[in-house]
């Protein structure tokens, strides 16, 4: 087709992918020889001590290229730019501040100085190094936090309540050590993925390679992290009608994994059930493709949506669909400050228009939804600014209930084959979501292991 | 904005409210392939529940979800003995706070998996 309509997959976000993995092993020795190490350890809440968060899977997402142009952990300069901004050094849009923190004590048992590599150790093997560009501190993290994410004086257009412990982004931020080792990570020891995840690993390279050989010019991106019902199918199914002369070839599904909350289900479950709705046939294989992406989630609404935006440009995708309260929590934002980001930007956050609008913003074009409910009228899942009739919403809570309680959803609300993977998953950890033992049995498994290198 | 518990009826809990008022209160969705009642909760009682059970969350249509399911149980039972759907049932719910507490520390380790094959 030689119209000039067409969409052509963008290049990804900062121009060019990211890919700091050294993946000859002998190579890998000789970097490391004569560096301190340091075993990684998980962030622990500052109140309960429970994991909120593991510095590996930022690691991870920045050497395979998800968060280009990111290469490390930010320095202090780069960190206030990200704060007032949510630009780079580099002048590229970013919205999280993402640096490698440990405790005063580690620093000083460390002994590391700026220009020193450090190689950090994950379940006691080598994994990645850290060249260290700078060290600085954290002066107040109650601040730091309320900063990441805003407040509704400073950033009144989508603030609705300030933020506090309810807020499991907020706690990783409050949570973080206060020395931060800026510099540049390279992982030397790739991690091996376990089942199920090892079969939903596209990093951005080998996803842009996938889309050449299904043939997808366009892709539209849909973010889980949670089991599909019926109202995230028909979401996927009629946002993908979007495209440009002709609907777009595929629709990549990506699942955050990462640390998990009490309630949600297990990423195990996610995974698969996002699988069988393809396997099942609701959307065909051909058309749809589940992967994965490593990163404790910030719960952050507009400023999820955009590091969302990024993860799925440098993947390969074309368009990103966005709905009502996307990758939030509670009241915190306004429900629809996502949609506010994209179609007209955020002043108070460095937008005063959508990222895709603004000198050295993101290219994938954002496709904001609004509502899937189903009508008793049409007997069918109907688009909220569609069907003029009273519609019944589907929340996955409303889900989470019914299953905790014994009661299988009817299909047109959760699709038998979904439901199957979730008694699945449920059989194996004797629990339907996740309970304290899975969060802290899965930060010590985590998702990977490494060989001996 | 106003707060509510979804209920969900089985046939079970349907012969439980036989004949009371509350019946009056069954609501249908999805085409008739579920009962439930949707029970009002006034603002403090919102508060309260969220303070006392710490997996409590609004969700986005303002249900009060992530309930322990040792709550929704006696919350319940409240409902069938009271045959009534006012803030007296949240409070007489709220009142066994910490025999719910008890049985969701248990609950939150185990739950039975529906005999299903996968």
């Amino acid at each position: 087709m030689s119209t000039s309509l067409l969409i052509q997959r963008p290049l990804p976000h900062g121009g060019r992918l990211v890919e700091r993995v050294v993946r000859d092993k002998e190579v890998a020795k000789k970097m490391i020889k004569g560096c301190p190490t340091y075993d990684i350890k998980p962030t622990l809440h500052y109140e309960t001590g429970v994991p909120v968060r593991n510095v590996y899977r930022e690691i991870m997402s920045i050497c395979y290229g998800f968060f280009s142009p990111v290469e490390g952990s930010m320095t202090q300069a780069e960190v206030e730019r990200v704060l007032k901004e949510r630009r780079l050094l580099n002048d590229w849009i970013f919205p999280f501040p993402l640096v490698f923190d440990i405790s005063k004590e580690d620093y000083k048992k460390l002994g590391v100085t700026k220009g020193d590599r450090l190689v950090l150790n994950l379940k006691g093997k080598p994994f990645a190094i850290l060249d260290i560009e700078e060290i600085w501190e954290i002066d107040n993290l109650e601040e730091f936090a309320h900063r990441v994410f805003g407040t509704p004086e400073d950033n009144p257009e989508v603030v609705r309540h300030r933020f506090d412990k309810k807020h499991p982004g907020w706690v990783i931020y409050r949570s973080h050590q206060p020395v931060v080792l800026a510099g540049k990570y390279t992982i030397i020891n790739e991690p091996k993925f376990r089942p199920p995840f090892d079969r939903f690993w596209y990093p951005p390279r080998k996803c842009r390679e996938k889309f050449d050989e299904l043939g997808w010019r366009t892709a539209i991106a849909h973010q889980t992290r949670n089991v599909p019902h019926v109202g995230h199918e028909f979401l996927m199914k009629n946002a993908a009608y979007t495209g440009d002369i002709e609907p777009c070839h595929g629709i990549l599904v990506n699942a955050i994994i990462g640390v998990k909350r009490r309630g949600d289900y297990p990423d195990e479950t996610i995974v698969e059930a996002q699988e069988a709705v393809s396997t099942a046939g609701y959307i065909k294989p051909e058309r749809r493709l589940v992967s994965i992406c490593l990163w404790d989630m910030r719960y952050g609404n507009p400023l999820e949506s955009l590091l969302h935006a990024i993860i799925r440009q440098n993947m390969g995708c074309t368009h990103h669909m966005f709905g009502r309260d996307h990758a939030a929590v509670g009241e915190y934002y306004d429900m629809w400050a996502t949609q506010i980001l994209w179609t007209k930007g955020i002043p108070s956050f460095g937008f005063d228009k959508p990222p895709t609008d603004v000198p050295y913003g993101v290219q994938i074009r954002p496709q904001n939804m609004r509502e899937f409910a189903y009508c008793p009228t049409c007997k069918e899942m109907a688009y909220s600014e569609t069907c003029g009739h009273k519609k019944e919403g589907i929340s996955g809570s409303l889900l989470r209930g019914m299953i905790a309680e014994g009661v299988q959803p009817p299909s047109v609300i959760l699709r038998p084959e979904v439901y199957k993977v979730v008694v699945k998953w449920w059989k194996h950890f004797g629990y339907p979501f996740c309970n304290e033992k899975y969060v802290r049995d899965k930060e010590k498994d985590l998702e990977v292991d490494l060989e001996d290198l | 904005m106003g707060h509510y518990i979804l209920v969900l009826l089985d046939e079970n809990r349907l012969e439980r409210i036989k004949g009371s008022d509350v019946e009056n209160n069954i609501k249908s969705m999805f085409g008739g392939e579920l009962k439930c009642i949707e029970v009002n909760v006034p603002e403090e009682l919102s508060q309260k529940i969220l303070k006392t059970f710490d997996t409590a969350r609004i969700d986005a249509r303002g249900a009060i979800t992530d309930l322990p399911v040792a709550f929704m149980r006696e919350f319940f039972n409240q409902i069938a003995e009271k045959k009534s759907i006012g803030p007296e049932v949240i409070e007489a719910t709220l009142a066994k706070a910490d025999q719910i507490k008890e049985l969701a520390a248990k609950e939150s380790e185990y739950l039975p998996p529906p005999d299903i094959e996968v």
